[in-house]
């Protein structure tokens, strides 16, 4: 069985800082979110994911680009990078860097679920004839994507996994599990193509996303409930799974 | 109740050519001993791509091996993907059909569609439309079998007049099966009057509602071939010992490692947005079981209930359990990623064998005589 050969160290570097979870569960109920799957090469396969963690066969990256109106936070966009990969048995995404674009939201992301989020320009724009996505950092172009003819589908029709973040807790160094919870309103599958990825802005210059398998736009709310397992990096859920 | 055994010829790694001749080899003599004790099927899985958990991509090719090395088990080439990005139609006739006549009228043929992205991504097939070819391959297999001028204007393949050749050895055709992972499958499979091959493991009470509706709407089917298979398997492991403890320390961590191996698969419904894939393939049954304690990841420790892992007396309250409810058949896998040594496979068989199958056959049953040419019915119009 084939798990993540990540060096832990190098990834906790990287990671953001959790002072205390949460109790209570953070709603946003204007949310468009674009899920973008892509098939990535396997040299980057095991390399991105700690120990803990397997990789999907094949190897797949999604990019998350959310627009998140008015909430806790305030109106911002975010957009995630996430590795296809299972906890035990469970399906999930290894987020290994975000972008938002509100110095308020990248310190609330990192405080409170763990996200390794950073400060960038966000364009993001959706209409009736597609929807377009581009991160600048640093005035680089680390992430574009065209997604056009938008297909209604149904609301159930999209998944979405749960998101991994590695994270300083209380508890440790730990694969923070964030469960969140979409209820749509409209969703359309797109087809797209991806025109700029940086994988070192990413997280890893090996990243290497190559075809892109689906792209959906959901209009939907969001719920991220309060954390309740954190996962050992450098152990298979099975034993190193913990509650909050 | 009928007792299979079902290859998914899972291979740990490394992916050594060495561990796969070793996984074919202790594959072929299981069916060997399976043959001789009594089992009533083979069945081989068709995939592609799936990395360890099963190399099983050419069942024919396997099957046929077995095919030639006993003489009374039923082979069930299943389930043969009814797309034709992956296999033509006539290939599949083609296929059975010869697989039929090597194993003098043992065929079963499972139908099936793929659940995975990992499969139908590398063959670029559209998610889609994979129910619709499916539908369509139902319905020309039996044609292709049966007629002697076939030809077809269709949504997955056309095709002007031809004789489909060889035609099968059983007359008019093999028992045809679908393989049930999503439910609602089991409908489609009676509606169509083909045989339900459960894939994938569901607790009692959600087995019983669907076997009870399956025979339900069978009796009103619009059957696509020339026979009605109204049978329901389902997918089970088995591991047997006299001692249960050991039978447990044993089997139990076979069942993880598959389970653990099949959800790493990338799913269609994770992938790919579409109504035509609603569930995680099979590793959606179990999912859905541990829901309820919270999505915790650490949950792959236990079994779930109706698993074929235990002593005899265990075994024997298990079955019974599902033959109360209609299931007519059990397959069940031997061993995941090679995780119990070969001895103790067979030596598993052996005593289900002894002390369990006897439970669940007639006298007559345990009388009949061995499965031979000789005694398949009549042919009636196929040697024209």
């Amino acid at each position: 069985m084939i798990v993540g050969s990540a060096n832990i160290e190098t990834l906790a570097e990287d990671a953001a800082t959790i002072e205390s979870f949460g109790k209570s569960e953070i709603v946003f109920e204007d949310v468009v979110c674009l899920q973008m799957t892509m098939e990535m090469r396997n040299q980057a396969r095991e390399a991105v994911l700690p120990k803990g963690l397997h990789p999907t066969v094949p190897a797949t990256l999604s990019m998350q680009a959310w627009e998140i109106g008015p909430s806790p936070f305030g109106e911002f966009k975010m957009v995630v990078c996430r590795i296809g990969c299972r906890s035990g048995v469970r399906a999930r995404g290894y987020s290994t860097r975000v972008y938002a674009n509100t110095q308020i939201a990248v310190t609330a992301l990192k405080q409170q679920f763990g996200f390794s989020t950073q400060l960038a320009e966000i364009e993001f724009r959706h209409s009736f004839d597609g929807t377009d996505v581009k991160v600048i950092f640093e005035s680089r172009v680390i992430f574009e994507a065209a997604c056009l003819d938008p297909e209604p589908m149904s609301n159930s029709d999209v998944q979405y996994t749960g998101t991994l973040n590695l994270a300083h807790t209380p508890n440790g160094l730990r694969l923070v599990q964030l469960e969140a919870h979409h209820v749509a309103s409209q969703v359309e599958r797109l087809s797209s193509r991806l025109l700029s990825f940086d994988g070192e802005a990413w997280g890893n210059s090996l990243l290497d996303p190559y075809t892109v398998v689906s792209a959906s736009l959901a209009y939907e709310t969001v719920t991220f409930p309060p954390v309740r397992f954190v996962c050992k990096p450098d152990e298979l859920a099975f034993t190193g799974t913990e509650s909050v | 109740m009928k007792f299979g055994i079902f290859f998914e010829l899972s291979t740990p790694r490394p992916l050594t050519r060495q561990n796969e001749w070793q996984v074919y080899h202790n594959g072929l003599e299981q069916c060997r001993l399976a043959d001789e004790l009594g089992f009533d099927h083979v069945w081989a899985v068709e995939h592609h791509f799936l990395e360890e958990y099963s190399h099983c991509s050419s069942p024919e090719v396997f099957l046929s091996a077995v095919a030639a090395q006993t003489r009374r088990i039923r082979i069930g080439h299943g389930a043969v993907v009814c797309v034709p990005e992956m296999n033509h139609p006539v290939r599949v006739a083609e296929r059975a059909a010869a697989l039929d006549i090597i194993s003098n009228g043992r065929l079963e043929v499972g139908t099936a569609r793929s659940s995975t992205w990992t499969e139908l991504g590398g063959f670029q097939v559209n998610p889609d439309d994979t129910k619709k070819t499916w539908d369509e391959f139902c319905r020309v297999l039996p044609k292709m079998w049966t007629q002697e001028e076939f030809e077809w204007q269709g949504k997955g393949f056309s095709m002007p007049s031809r004789n489909v050749l060889p035609k099968p050895y059983q007359n008019p055709h093999p028992p045809m099966w679908v393989t049930v992972t999503t439910p609602g499958t089991e409908l489609d499979a009676a509606d169509r009057g083909l045989g339900c091959l459960g894939v994938s493991a569901a607790g009692y009470e959600e087995q019983e509602r669907r076997t009870k509706e399956y025979h339900r709407r069978i009796q009103l089917c619009d059957p696509v071939g020339g026979v009605i298979n109204d049978q329901v398997h389902t997918m089970n492991f088995l591991y047997c010992d006299e001692d249960y403890r050991k039978a447990r320390d044993i089997g139990v961590p076979m069942v993880n490692a598959f389970n653990v191996a099949n959800t790493h698969l990338y799913w269609t419904r994770e992938a790919y947005p579409t109504r035509a894939y609603q569930t995680l393939g099979n590793a959606g049954a179990g999912m859905k079981a541990k829901k309820a304690a919270g999505d915790n990841p650490s949950l792959a420790k236990g079994l779930p209930e109706g698993v074929g892992v235990g002593d005899p007396e265990h075994l024997i309250n298990t079955i019974k359990k599902w033959e109360e409810i209609g299931v007519t058949g059990i397959n069940f896998l031997l061993n995941a990623m090679e995780m119990v040594p070969q001895e103790q496979v067979l030596a598993s068989m052996k005593l289900f064998a002894k002390e369990v199958m006897p439970r669940f056959r007639s006298k007559e049953d345990l009388a009949a005589p061995v499965y031979t040419p000789t005694s398949l019915p009549a042919f009636v119009g196929a040697e024209k």
